[in-house]
This record gives structure tokens, C-alpha cells and sequence, in this order.
């Protein structure tokens, strides 16, 4: 039935680009089509025209444009064959790999015609079908109210869009509101941390399009086409923000003192407190692990705010892209006990230290030891726990330990002068304009000292810092009265909590991975969901600001722009399936999911690659478009016109590996006649039988190509591997298929490949 | 003090030659050091002697193979701090250990083994490892009441009820001797011997 | 937490124990007794060259080639789990294993000496024990049966300031199998108090060598007694009473060297030295000449532990 089809073929001088090599007349009388016809040029708006009153005129159902390549011009003669479905047009490139490839003009003319036919083969087993169109809802999801996801969502909600800002904890501000004094590398100084965030915090706190939610976490993640529905669990905060006005007489009669975890641990708090003086929102929280319930709170309410009963609250959510902001924790001292810091107070961290010079911090910004004196000499000891890859260690270098370092040196100088401070480095990594505060440090008379500490001891009222002077080549024992240490940055539990959730891969640090370090630095590996800040890897504040900002115009993008997807994704036959998940194990892309007991596709993410079909038993899976046929049938129609003695050899490309053999014609490079070229949606999709096919038909040679960087990348390889023990089972020559890799721009590489894959080939029908 | 280095040196082969060696563990470790000096700052050689683990790797990797003629190579204790913190996966203490496997193939490290030539003669000979009796002098000296106790060990491993007794079989003990024969052990010892001959 | 075998067993003996403290040896069977570890003793097991191999005169071949033989005869009783009394037996065992298994051309020399040389039947196959699975020291068994000692206490020790000397072979060389950590090794610590008792915990220089150095003692000894001192000096200062070893080497250089690092600080030592073997064997009730060997010790037993007093149950 298919056979009795009415195909009509245009082909495209393309100014002469064609027609100077291929013969068209000749091509012409090689077809055997219901319509065929000549045109100069067939993309210009005269073409709309020329075929819609073609189809017309000849009742054509399906059409082929031998002209360019589909990289180009696809979209264009898709929409010229209205009212046609544009899924049954098919381009033959007879130009970026035929005319521009080949000088020989007959051999060209006889390729082009092997094209031409499997284009007219493969349009017969078309079918009309309608592209999917993904719009996402404009509303998204901040997870993390740190300085990154303020940022994002503050971005975000002054474009107009819908933010909803989820933070674990009872305020937002996350790091940046604890680090007391923060630095800036243009001008050389500490600037207050506080009064940069705080402008922020209000601007996001008054913005209408941004819903904050604290004490708040996502619990659950589904995705379906575009649209994410979270499940968020709210734990209750004991006092009404709408009523507590924080004057703060609920803890003047709590008796409950517990140590300030806002603080370090340095300082207590009372079990109703307020996390820190702008927190927000602005009313205080019970910490219910350690409330006694004795009520003295809910009497002195004059608002009557407080109520010591509440259950977790489950909130749904609908978004349409996520953005990532759960943030980084500091390294666990205790994995590096020789340093001390469990056993001794004042042997503490830079973070601490943060807290005691900040005013307000437990000493109002005094650096005083625990004895309450200030220290003679300060050590501090650099990349502990980073760059470290002994057991619980980091191997990268925590990136901002180095100029934290230095700000709390000089930040020490300013106020006691008098207090030695003594850096003890391996590198110091101040790139950029660091490097001039670097500068500034030394002139502060802050001192430094190349090596790396193994210990720090006791020793009467003072500390042993043991360590190499790694320049004079001399083993010394420091007496210290203070030791920092600059704990490594590593990923947040909620950072590895919502990596779980959802489903986003993580490098092997445990950090949020992005999708491509150049291409897509700050989409992750799953579409719709962004990273930023320090979840991402250890970065400062300013990179970790600039990062949050860029999430928020590639949510835009995401979100704005709607996407057109292309119809040949994987289709679940609901009457066949058992909802036994196989497919959801085998799909490398994250696309299928269960919902409401069936097997969902996300469209935006399924390739059509149809690794699925293979764990399926009940064959209830199939790609749309009717794609093994449309293979089968584009291999019969090049095959069909070999003629005798010509070699020919069929090239199976996905659209990677076809833009680099476009590139090969666009740049007037050259490969033999034999090599036909066959555009598939996912190389994956050539199966075994198809290879058996072009071989049994008269292909001399199969070349696959694919992208290292395809997540099926190693799937095809092997597949492939397969296919040639089975010839070598067969009796046949393992040799007449290769697989290769696959680049955009080294299309010179593909070039020769494919040269010397004939060559081969020859040699192989030589013998 | 200067130096040159010639368009044809190549100084990282010693270093190759140490991962090669069969005894590393940590792969391509000593290439990765970036002298830090943690090693140092724990060492105990390097506490109370001129030995300095991070200097033996920087001269490893500056390719300066007189280093296997350094007597403080011999002052590492064995002790494996380095190894275990080393923030590189680097291990001193290994490279140390291949070091002197190298200076004893050049003969430059015999000296060192003289006094030890015991072991091989109790392990070779008997089958067990034993202090050498070389040094028993200095043990009854430093050890008020060691000689007379080891004149009692048999009476106390009875009182203990230990068996099997000490002496290892003769079955046992010539397959050992088999075995440090087929390894090379047993050449390599008759030419320390002979180099201790002359050497006296 | 790794889980640690206590049957299928070979203790494995050591040339240290059987001649310096036989105690040792003794204490570790009566206290695997009292556990119902299921362990055995080979007589066709040779030491493992340790004092040789850290003194340069074996090398690397020569100690894997005797390890292998010593291995086969451990799957040979059926008792694939060898199981060290002495730190260095433990390390040279674990990284011969590890080494056979991961270094191909190593493995293929030593097999191809044996098979031609009449020896095929000491060959090591690849894999043939696991250095994690199958190479342990008594310490990790007894930590596996850690919650069992408890109940089996007789004599309380609590009255004695106890610190804890990790043997650098134990901990160090194979850092990512130690339990109970590298960096502050507390492994021990975590045995004694099962016993009843508390250590003092971390000390200066807690995680340093003996000072034993292996050739230091003998032919450097001004460096080696030094580095002893040092950590001496560091239990000095704790007034420790007990110090609880698991090497005899190391127990050698404090046991018997005690009065000559005494005479070379100019002041007086007073801990004794017991393996944790002795000790939980002392807790548990083994007689001082029967199982703890006292006799084979240089700093008396009973100028500490001058009587015992039972725990209240």
C-alpha cells in the first residue's frame, strides 16, 4: 500500500552548486517518481509555491528536496510542504556531501541518485505526525536560601516570574550572614558582610513574586514534561510570624540554654531565640529538641504569638524548573584529630574565627582566647581536609580558604597589631586580583611560613604547631597561644540530600554536576533543574552571586521560550505494559518515570534512542515514526541503485556526527563516492538487523559514528562489538564495520576516517 | 652554588624507575609531591637527625641518583607516619625502602648489611628470624637480666604450655632455603659475604 | 564497619613473641578461648621475614616468595584468615597479598620460580586471599568480638592511669583497613574500656614510633633511644602506670630499654608494658606465670599490679 504512495521530488541547482557537478537531466531520468522537477533555487520564497502547487497539482502525499543539508534547511522546506505533515518531506543532501565533496561528476550524478532514492524509499514509510510542543509553567523552585539562591530568586522574580524560596533552616541568609566581615578585591578592604546582604534580603523579603518558605524541605521530586511536583515538608516554627513582633521577651524567661549553633557553638542561646539580629522572617523560633514545654513563653506573649503544639506541615508544588542553591558545610574536624581541635578551645576554625571578630558574635568582635586574653601569636594552618586525599580528605583545593586566611589576618592586625600572625601554607592561591591583597597582607607585617603542619600540641600554657620550614629545609616547633585552621568545603547534607531527590548527578566530591563544564556550566545533567552557588563546587561569594544570577536567565530562557520537540520519542502501549520499571533501570537519559500506575515519558529528555525496547518483555514500547522501517527502507533505496562494481559504503550519523561530515563539504574537503551518508535521530536505533540487512543487500561497508560524549556512548560501542563477534561466528569479516569516534569539529578526522574505511574496504574486496 | 641542566638530561627517569619498582604501592605517588613537607613535620628521623623525607623527593624527582650513596638515606625508621598522611598519596617511606633496594643491587648499600648478615643466616639456615647474635653483647649490656632470661625461655614457654616448640622441621626448613635460593637471596648474600671479607 | 572473621583462623606465630614474650602468644590463645574464637597454630609456618625485610636484607621477592608459601599453607588446614600477634607480620603479610594480587609480573615470576623448582604446590593464584578479608591482627578480632569481653571480666584495672602505644605496622602501612583510626588510633583504647577501665586518651606523640626503626636499634641506637624518649617523656609526663601494647617490637624497646632511656633523661620510669593480649588476659582472670608470661618481662610486672581486685558483679 505504501508502494502506491505519490511521491513528488524537487531538486535544487542551489545557484549552481549542485547542478555544476550532478548532472540533474540525468538524474531525472534515473526516477521514478509521479512528479519530478528542476529549480534554481528552491529555499527562496518562490519555492513555497513551486511545491505547495506541485502537491497540489500531482496529489502528492509525500515529498523529497534533494537540495542542501536538513541542517540547514530542514525547518524551512518542512514548513514549504504545507499543508503536508512536515514529517512527510525528507531532504536528500546532494550538496555539503555530494556536489561539494566530489569532483568526479559522473560518480557524483550516480551518488546522487543512491540519495535521492533512499529518500524516496524512506518517505514512503513516513508518517504523519505532529511535533510535541513543551510549554513550562513560569514558576520556579529556589532550593536553598543562601546568598546564591537570594539572588536567583530575586533575579527571577524582578523578570516577572514566580519564585518560590525554600530554605531548611529558621532564616534565610545562609553562610554570609555568619562571616562577620567579607572581602572585595578592587578595593583593598573588609567590607561588613551584613550590610552588603542585607539590602538584598530586603529587597527579596518585599518582592510580591518571591514566596519564602524556612524550616521548610523538599521531601519528594516527580517530573512530568516540563513540570516538577515537589512535596515540600514544612516543620512547624511554634510562633506565629505574622503576630511575633521579636521583642524578644519569650527568651528573657526561657530556661533553656543551649549552645548558639549561629555562633560556632562559641556562645548559648535560649530554646525560643531568634537566629541572629535581620533574620528573616523577623519573629522567633522554638527549638523544640530542647524545649522543656514549661510555657513560660506562651505567658509573656503579649501577642499571643506562641503555641508549643504543631505538626509538619506538607505543602504540593508546581514549578517548572528548579533551581539549586543547597550549599556547601565545613570539614569535620574530627577526621583530623592531630590538629587538635576537639581537644582544645582555642584551636578553632576560620569560620569561628569569623564569629569572634564579627561584633556581632559571641565577644562583640574581641579576639579573645578562652581565658579571655588575647592571643600573642595567631597560626594558621592552611587546606586542612583539602587537597588531601588520604581517607575522609578532599582532594581539590577549597579555592577560598587562602584569601579567608588572609582577610582574618589583617582583620586580626588592624585591631591588635601586637598579636604575631603566622600563615602556614603550601600554595597561596590568590589568582587574579587577589594577588594585590596578597600584597597588602604582607605589608600588614601578617607573616607566612611554607609548610604544612602535622600537629599541634599542648605544651604548658601554650601550643606546639610542629611543621617544616619547607625553604630553609628545617623542621621547627611553633609556640602558639590561637590556631586556625582552614577547613576544606565540602557539599551540604541538603546538597547530597537533593541530588538524591532529585536525581541529578553528582561529581565525585559529591558536589551537584553540571551538565557540561564550557557548553551548559550551570544546567545539570537533568533538564529543567539549574545549580549555583557553592553546591556546585567551592567558590566565593562574588562567584557564587555572578553563577546565581546566570541560573536565572537560563531558567528564562527555559521557561520563556517553549520547546518544540520532535516527535520520534519512545511511546509506551498501555494495554501491553505491567508497570514492571525495566525501562526506567535501562533509560540513561532520566526520561521515564511511573505515574498514576503508568509509565510516563517525559518528551523533553527521551533521545528516541530506544535502549528501553531491550528490557521490555511485553514489547510495549516503541519509537514514534515508524524509525525501523524508515532505516530499513532508506538502506533498500541507497542499495537499490549500486551498480556493478561500485563500492558502496553506508555511514550511520546522529546530528553530531552529521554536522561534522556537513562541515567536510562546507569546507571543500573530500572523501571517496562509495561513502552514503544516512542521518538517524540516535545512532542507537540502528540495530543488528539493520547492519545484517546492508550487508546481505550489497553494503561493502558499515561505518557507525557517535559522539563520546552521548551517554549511550559505551551502550553503542558494545552493541556494535556485538555485531562483529556475531559475524566472526558467521564466518564473515568482522571488518566491514567499524565504529568511531565522532566530533563536531574535527570533521577533518571524519574525513580521513571515512577515506581510510574505504580503503580498507578496498583491500578487504581486493582479496 | 649553581647548575646546569642540558637539553639532553632527564631527570624525571629516576623517579619512573622508582614507580616501577615492585615494592611501590602508590602508583605514580612521588610524582605528585609538591613538597609540602607534612612528611617532615612528623618525621622522627627528621626530629633528631639530618634526614628530611620531603629532600629525599625533591631529589628524587631533580633525577640526583647520589642520593643512593647518602648515609641518611639509613636513618628512616620504617615507621610509616609519612605514608599515612601524606596529603599526595605519596609514600617516603617507600620510596625510601626502594632507594636502598637500589644502592644494595649497586653494592654501594653492602656496608649497611653487615651487621644484619644474622637474619639471613638464621631465617636461610633455620627457617626463623632471630635478633643476630652480633648484637646480644650489647643487648645483655643495655638489658639488665636479658641473657639469663633467655637461658630460661624453655622453661618459661613450658610453664606457658606453648607448643609446637621453636625449632621449625626439617621439611619446613629446606623449603625455605629452597625458596631463598630460586629467589637470588642466597647469591645476593654470599657476595655481601664476600664483599664483608674484604672489606675487613 | 568491616566485618571480621572469628573462625576459620590461623595464628599466625612470630618470632618476636615466641622468644622475647611467649606471654604474649599465651594470653592471646586464653583470651580467644574465653571468646570461642575458632583458631589454630601451623608448624610448617614460617615468620615472615619482617625483621630481615625492614632491615634491607630480604627484598621484596624474597619476602612475597615465603609469604606465598606460608599462605598456601593457611588455605591448605582450611584456615584462609591468618590472624597476627605482631604488627610487622601483619604489614609485610597484607602488602605480600596485596602485591601478589595486584602486580601481575610479580606474581608470574614467584609461580614460574616454583614450577621450576619442584615447588608448584606453594603457587599463589590471583586473588587467592583478599588482604582485607583475609589478613588480620589479633586487636581487629578481638574488636570483633568486643562486646562479648564485658562479661567475661574478672579483675577490675581502673585504678591504673592505662595509654594506649599503637604499633606504627598496625596502624599506619595499610591506613585504610585500621580501625579505630590512624591519625589518633584509639582501637585499643576502645578494648581496654570494655574491660572496665578508661585510658587517658590521646598524649603527646601518641601516634609515633617506638623508636625501634627496625636496623636503628642496633646500629643507630643514639637516634632510635631518642625517639623513644621522646614518647617516654610524653607517658612520664601522664604519670602513666600502664602502657598496652599490640607489637612485640615495639614492647621490646620500651620493656627492656626503660632503664637505659631512664639513665639518659635523668629521670625515672615507672609504667609496665603488657600486649592488650596480657592485659584483657589479666582482666579475664589468666594466672601471671601461666598465661601472662610475666617472667619474660624487664620492668616487673608487680612493682604496678601489686594485687588484684575482683569486679563487682
Amino acid at each position: 500500500m505504501r508502494d502506491d504512495l505519490k511521491v513528488g521530488v524537487f531538486l535544487c541547482e542551489c545557484g549552481g552548486n549542485i547542478s555544476d557537478t550532478i548532472d540533474l537531466d540525468k538524474v531525472k531520468e534515473e526516477l521514478d517518481v509521479d512528479f519530478i522537477g528542476q529549480f534554481e533555487n528552491l529555499c527562496s520564497l518562490n519555492g513555497r509555491k513551486i511545491i505547495r502547487d506541485a502537491i497540489f497539482d500531482y496529489d502528492l502525499d509525500r515529498v523529497v528536496v534533494a537540495a542542501c543539508s536538513p541542517i540547514s534547511h530542514e525547518k524551512t522546506f518542512q514548513d514549504y510542504v504545507k499543508p503536508l505533515n512536515p514529517y512527510l518531506m525528507d531532504m536528500a543532501n546532494i550538496r555539503e556531501q555530494c556536489s561539494w565533496v566530489h569532483d568526479d561528476s559522473k560518480k557524483a550524478t550516480n551518488k546522487a541518485i543512491s540519495l535521492i532514492n533512499a529518500s524516496i524509499e524512506k518517505v514512503k514509510q513516513s508518517d504523519a505526525v505532529d511535533p510535541i510542543y513543551c510549554q513550562t509553567p513560569d514558576e520556579v523552585a529556589v532550593i536553598g536560601g543562601g546568598i546564591a539562591g537570594m539572588n536567583a530568586a530575586l533575579s527571577l522574580a524582578k523578570q516577572g516570574t514566580k519564585v518560590t524560596l525554600i530554605e531548611q533552616s529558621p532564616s534565610i541568609g545562609g553562610h554570609m550572614a555568619k562571616i562577620g566581615k567579607v572581602f572585595s578585591p578592587v578595593k583593598i578592604a573588609e567590607e561588613c558582610g551584613m550590610c552588603l546582604l542585607n539590602p538584598i534580603l530586603n529587597e527579596l523579603v518585599w518582592n510580591e513574586n518571591i514566596k519564602v518558605l524556612t524550616n521548610t524541605k523538599v521531601i519528594e521530586a516527580e517530573r512530568r514534561a516540563g513540570t516538577y511536583n515537589l512535596i515540600l515538608e514544612k516543620s512547624p516554627r511554634y510562633v506565629d510570624e505574622d503576630k511575633c513582633i521579636s521583642c524578644g521577651k519569650c527568651a528573657e524567661v526561657c530556661e533553656v540554654e543551649v549552645p548558639n549553633d549561629w555562633n560556632d557553638n562559641l556562645s548559648m542561646r535560649k530554646a525560643i531565640y531568634r537566629p541572629f539580629g535581620q533574620s528573616y522572617p523577623e519573629s522567633y523560633v522554638i527549638d523544640m529538641d530542647n524545649c522543656t514545654k514549661c510555657s513560660n513563653c506562651v505567658k509573656v506573649c503579649s501577642m499571643k504569638a506562641i503555641k508549643l503544639r504543631g505538626k509538619s506541615e506538607r505543602i504540593p508544588l508546581q514549578v517548572g524548573s528548579i533551581v539549586v542553591a543547597t550549599g556547601h558545610k565545613l570539614f569535620d574536624m574530627e577526621k583530623r584529630p592531630e590538629y587538635g581541635y576537639t581537644r582544645y578551645d582555642d584551636v578553632i576554625t576560620q569560620s569561628e574565627l569569623g564569629r569572634i571578630t564579627g561584633v556581632n558574635g559571641p565577644t562583640k568582635g574581641k579576639l579573645l582566647k578562652s581565658n579571655g586574653e588575647v592571643p600573642k601569636r595567631v597560626v594558621m594552618i592552611q587546606c586542612v581536609g583539602s587537597r588531601d586525599e588520604k581517607p575522609d580528605g578532599h582532594k581539590y583545593c577549597s579555592k577560598i580558604c587562602c584569601t579567608v586566611a588572609l582577610k582574618n589576618a589583617n582583620i586580626i592586625k588592624h585591631k591588635y597589631p601586637d598579636t604575631d600572625v603566622l600563615i602556614c601554607y603550601t600554595d597561596v592561591r590568590t589568582p587574579g586580583m587577589f594577588e594585590k591583597y596578597y600584597k597588602h597582607t604582607q605589608e600588614n607585617e601578617v607573616r607566612f611560613l611554607r609548610g604544612r603542619p602535622g600537629e599541634v600540641v599542648r605544651k604548658g600554657d601554650n601550643f606546639i604547631v610542629r611543621t617544616e620550614d619547607t625553604i630553609k629545609g628545617e623542621f621547627v616547633e611553633i609556640e602558639a597561644d590561637m590556631v586556625v585552621l582552614s577547613t576544606a568545603m565540602e557539599p551540604s547534607k541538603g546538597t547530597e540530600e537533593i541530588a538524591e531527590i532529585l536525581n541529578v548527578g553528582t561529581t565525585e566530591d559529591g558536589f551537584i554536576k553540571e551538565s557540561h563544564p564550557k557548553i551548559k556550566p550551570i544546567a545539570t545533567d537533568v533538564q529543567g533543574i539549574f545549580v549555583c552557588g557553592t553546591a556546585h563546587e567551592p567558590k566565593d561569594i562574588t562567584d557564587s552571586i555572578m553563577q546565581a544570577t546566570a541560573a536565572a536567565s537560563k531558567v528564562g530562557e527555559y521557561n520563556y521560550g517553549g520547546v518544540e520537540i520532535e516527535p520520534f520519542i519512545a511511546e509506551i502501549d498501555t494495554e501491553r505494559c505491567i508497570v514492571c520499571g525495566e525501562c526506567i533501570a535501562h533509560c540513561k537519559y532520566k526520561s521515564m518515570s511511573i505515574h498514576n500506575d503508568e509509565i510516563y515519558i517525559d518528551p523533553m529528555s527521551c533521545t528516541g534512542c530506544g535502549k528501553c525496547l531491550i528490557g521490555c518483555e511485553q514489547r510495549a514500547i516503541a519509537i514514534n515514526g515508524n524509525i525501523d522501517e524508515k532505516i530499513k527502507a532508506t538502506i533498500g533505496g541507497v542499495l537499490s541503485k549500486k551498480q556493478k562494481g561500485e563500492r558502496m559504503i553506508l555511514v550511520f550519523l546522529d546530528n553530531i556526527g552529521y554536522t561534522a561530515a556537513d562541515n567536510i563539504g562546507v569546507n571543500r574537503l573530500s572523501y571517496p563516492e562509495s561513502i552514503h551518508i544516512i542521518k538517524v535521530i540516535s545512532v542507537n536505533r540502528v540495530t543488528p538487523k539493520h547492519i545484517r540487512y546492508a550487508l546481505e543487500n550489497g553494503a561493502d561497508g558499515v561505518f557507525i559514528g557517535e559522539f563520546p560524549g552521548d551517554l549511550m556512548y559505551d551502550e553503542v560501542e558494545r552493541k556494535i562489538q556485538g555485531v562483529k563477534n556475531r559475524l566472526i561466528e558467521l564466518d564473515e569479516d568482522p571488518e566491514r564495520i567499524t565504529f568511531s569516534k565522532v566530533y563536531i569539529p574535527y570533521f577533518t578526522g571524519l574525513a580521513r576516517k571515512l577515506t581510510e574505511f574505504d580503503r580498507r574496504i578496498a583491500e578487504l574486496d581486493g582479496k | 652554588m649553581s647548575s646546569q641542566q642540558k637539553i639532553s638530561d632527564s631527570p624525571i627517569n629516576f623517579a619512573e624507575k622508582i614507580i616501577e619498582d615492585v615494592k611501590n604501592s602508590k602508583d605514580e605517588g612521588v610524582l605528585k609531591c609538591v613538597q609540602c613537607g607534612m612528611c617532615t613535620s612528623i618525621c622522627p628521623a627528621a626530629r633528631h637527625s639530618d634526614y628530611n623525607p620531603r629532600d629525599i623527593i625533591e631529589r628524587v624527582l631533580e633525577g640526583d641518583e647520589s642520593i643512593l650513596a647518602d648515609d641518611n638515606i639509613w636513618n628512616c625508621f620504617y615507621c610509616y607516619t609519612c605514608h599515612s598522611v601524606c596529603p599526595v598519596g605519596n609514600s617516603v617511606c617507600e620510596v625510601n625502602q626502594i632507594l636502598k633496594q637500589m644502592a644494595i643491587e649497586n653494592k654501594i648499600g653492602y656496608d649497611k648489611l653487615y651487621e644484619y648478615m644474622g637474619f639471613a643466616d638464621s631465617y636461610f639456615n633455620a627457617a626463623i628470624g632471630a635478633i643476630p647474635e652480633i648484637f646480644f653483647k650489647d643487648i645483655d649490656r643495655d638489658v639488665p637480666g636479658w641473657w639469663d632470661f633467655r637461658l630460661h625461655l624453655d622453661e618459661i614457654r613450658n610453664e606457658l604450655e606453648l607448643d609446637p616448640p621453636l625449632m621449625p622441621s626439617k621439611e619446613t626448613i629446606d623449603e625455605v632455603s629452597k625458596i631463598l635460593t630460586i629467589t637470588g637471596f642466597k647469591d645476593k648474600i654470599e657476595k655481601i659475604r664476600a664483599s664483608q671479607e674484604d672489606y675487613k | 564497619m568491616k566485618v571480621v572473621p572469628d573462625k576459620d583462623l590461623l595464628l599466625f606465630r612470630s618470632c618476636l613473641v615466641s622468644v622475647e614474650y611467649p606471654g604474649v602468644e599465651a594470653s592471646t590463645k586464653f583470651v580467644f578461648d574465653k571468646l570461642g574464637i575458632d583458631y589454630e597454630i601451623s608448624d610448617k609456618q614460617t615468620c615472615c621475614t619482617g625483621l630481615g625485610h625492614y632491615s634491607d636484607v630480604f627484598n621484596q621477592i624474597d619476602t612475597s616468595a615465603i609469604g606465598a608459601r606460608n599462605f598456601r599453607i593457611a588455605k591448605d588446614m582450611g584456615r584462609p584468615n591468618l590472624v597476627m600477634m605482631c604488627a610487622t607480620c601483619y604489614a609485610i603479610n597484607k602488602k605480600s597479598v596485596k602485591l601478589l594480587n595486584k602486580k601481575d609480573d610479580l606474581r608470574n615470576h614467584i609461580n614460574q620460580l616454583f614450577d621450576e623448582n619442584g615447588l608448584s604446590h606453594f603457587k599463589y593464584e590471583k586473588d587467592d586471599l583478599k588482604p582485607t578479608e583475609n589478613i588480620y591482627h589479633v586487636v581487629d578480632i578481638l574488636y570483633g568480638k568486643k562486646d562479648e569481653i564485658k562479661d567475661k571480666i574478672k579483675y577490675d584495672l581502673s585504678d591504673y592511669k592505662i595509654a594506649t602505644h599503637h604499633g606504627c605496622h598496625y596502624c599506619k602501612v595499610h591506613y585504610e583497613d585500621t580501625i579505630g583510626g590512624v591519625r589518633d588510633p584509639n582501637i585499643m583504647d576502645e578494648l581496654i574500656e570494655e574491660c572496665g577501665c578508661k585510658t587517658i586518651g590521646w598524649y603527646d606523640h601518641k601516634r609515633a614510633t617506638c623508636g625501634t626503626g627496625f636496623r636503628q636499634r642496633y646500629s643507630n641506637p643514639d637516634l632510635s633511644f631518642t625517639a623513644t624518649a621522646d614518647k617516654m617523656n610524653a607517658i612520664g609526663d601522664e604519670d602513666v602506670d600502664i602502657l598496652v601494647h599490640l607489637c612485640p617490637n615495639c614492647h621490646i624497646q620500651f620493656d627492656r630499654y626503660q632503664h637505659l632511656i631512664a639513665e639518659r633523661e635523668g629521670r625515672n620510669f615507672k609504667a609496665i608494658h603488657l600486649n592488650i593480649a596480657q592485659f584483657i588476659a589479666l582482666a579475664m582472670g589468666g594466672d601471671f606465670d601461666k598465661v601472662i608470661g610475666v617472667k619474660a618481662h624487664t620492668v616487673p610486672i608487680d612493682s604496678i599490679i601489686k594485687d588484684l581486685k575482683e569486679v563487682k558483679k
